[in-house]
């Protein structure tokens, strides 16, 4: 009877965004598809999803590493240099007594984003490695998903465009290797976005019994 | 069966053989992870541990409390200077609308254009969407589903923009800290836009996208 409910259950899968009901649709790898009342993505199968997405999220720390260490700008103005790098910004905004600036910047540029690459590795090594899933595995990819609106590098980048043109006028500012390496880590989450499939990991994660 | 197809193809399904919301086959979905379970069986879902809700509970209560916080903050956010400005010479604060003026009027049109859509448009936008969102599901407005739908993935999409104002002065209060003579320093109202695109963004996180599209009223006003 309870065996009965689970087979029937899991054979069903409901929209995300309108609720609707629909069979498992059987997909093969890189194709998706779409709710019959409001074409919203209901299932996916994209290709590779572990080995590309556990690729892109060690890309990612490495950049956001490099991005954070490495000189992010310099600036000069009659003769008189100085550069600082993302964490640097932070030491200045703290010591400048502007530690909620500060602290809130450095989250959403840094640790967030840091923090997810890093619970994504954590869900996937295992998977690629072929060792079953722990319940550790599931609550931290749960977090994966919930974080992911509240990291915002693209939009520091935007940020820091703006100050260039704004403080171009004043002194002369240089580009630092890490410029490069922070646009580099969000071309990489962007490729994130598109390779992983939340719907194969989760199903990864739900072992063996579960639907194929 | 749900249509299967090519990724960029959005081929709807036909023939829909279900016919119901999980909702009213007497099922919930784990907002988490997706598993269906019987509504009321679990509180927590099988397979994640999350808290298993139909729909957000009191969700468009959720809505409206983080909603009016944005909106209040967001009044000192825009009367409040943002950017204190310091040298031998002068000193000027700068509001979010007085940035704007300054840069449209040294001819940075593209950057004042930027921060004026990110800061004031877009909020004002949100406000606007979710507030209107809100009230039609309370009120029975006569929307299509779709439209609905629309909106709401418009807020979800250009609500985080929003930050670009209080990253371009945590940029330029960390570079010209720097320098000797000129400071900048954040001023209060910036705080206060902060504290306002976080919180619009959690009210367009509670608002439940399903409840667009449940006809009877009481999936609305019930709390699971």
């Amino acid at each position: 009877m309870t065996s009965d409910r689970r087979i029937a259950l899991d054979d069903l899968v409901a929209c995300p965004a309108c609720d609707w009901l629909h069979r498992r649709p059987a997909l093969a790898a890189g194709e998706s598809a779409v709710c019959a009342r409001c074409a919203h993505e209901l299932q996916s199968a994209r290709v590779d999803t572990v080995d590309r997405s556990l690729a892109a999220c060690l890309a990612g720390l490495l950049l956001l590493g490099m991005a954070v260490t490495l000189p992010f700008l310099s600036l000069s103005r009659s003769g008189i240099g100085s550069s600082i790098s993302v964490l640097d910004s932070f030491t200045a905004l703290w010591h400048g007594d502007f530690h909620w600036l500060g602290i809130l910047t450095l989250t959403l540029i840094v640790l967030l984003p840091l923090l997810r690459y890093a619970l994504l590795v954590a869900v996937l090594l295992p998977l690629r490695l072929g060792r079953t899933a722990g319940q550790g595995s599931r609550v931290a990819f749960r977090w994966v998903l919930k974080l992911s609106p509240w990291a915002m590098p693209e939009i520091f980048m935007v940020g820091v465009a703006v100050s260039l043109v704004k403080v171009g006028t004043v002194a002369r500012l240089d580009i630092g290797l890490a410029f490069w390496c922070l646009l580099a880590a969000i071309a990489v989450s962007w490729y994130l976005g598109r390779v992983l499939c939340p719907d194969t990991i989760w199903r990864r994660l739900a072992g063996p019994g579960a639907p194929p | 069966m749900a249509t299967a197809c090519r990724p960029g193809c959005a081929a709807v399904n036909p023939d829909p053989v279900i016919g119901l919301s999980a909702r009213q086959a007497g099922l919930a979905r784990c907002g988490a992870c997706g598993t269906l379970d019987r509504r009321g069986d679990r509180v927590v879902c099988r397979l994640c541990g999350a808290r298993v809700h139909s729909r957000v509970p009191h969700g468009l209560q959720r809505v409206w409390a983080f909603l009016l916080v944005g909106v209040l903050v967001y009044v000192p956010a825009m009367v409040l200077p943002v950017m204190l400005t310091r040298s031998l010479t002068m000193r000027s604060d700068d509001t979010i609308i007085s940035g704007v003026l300054q840069l449209a009027g040294q001819g940075s049109y593209a950057i004042s254009i930027i921060i004026f859509v990110a800061s004031i448009c877009i909020p004002a936008i949100k406000f606007a969407i979710i507030g209107g969102l809100a009230l039609s599901l309370q009120r029975g407005w006569n929307m299509s589903e779709r439209s609905r739908h629309r909106l709401y993935r418009l807020t979800e999409l250009i609500g985080r923009w929003s930050m670009i104002d209080v990253f371009v002065v945590a940029v330029l209060t960390a570079l010209i800290q720097l320098g000797t003579f000129i400071t900048i320093a954040p001023g209060p109202g910036i705080e206060a836009f902060a504290l306002s695109v976080i919180f619009t963004m959690l009210a367009a996180g509670s608002l439940d996208p399903r409840l667009f599209w449940d006809q009877d009223t009481d999936a609305r006003s019930r709390p699971r």
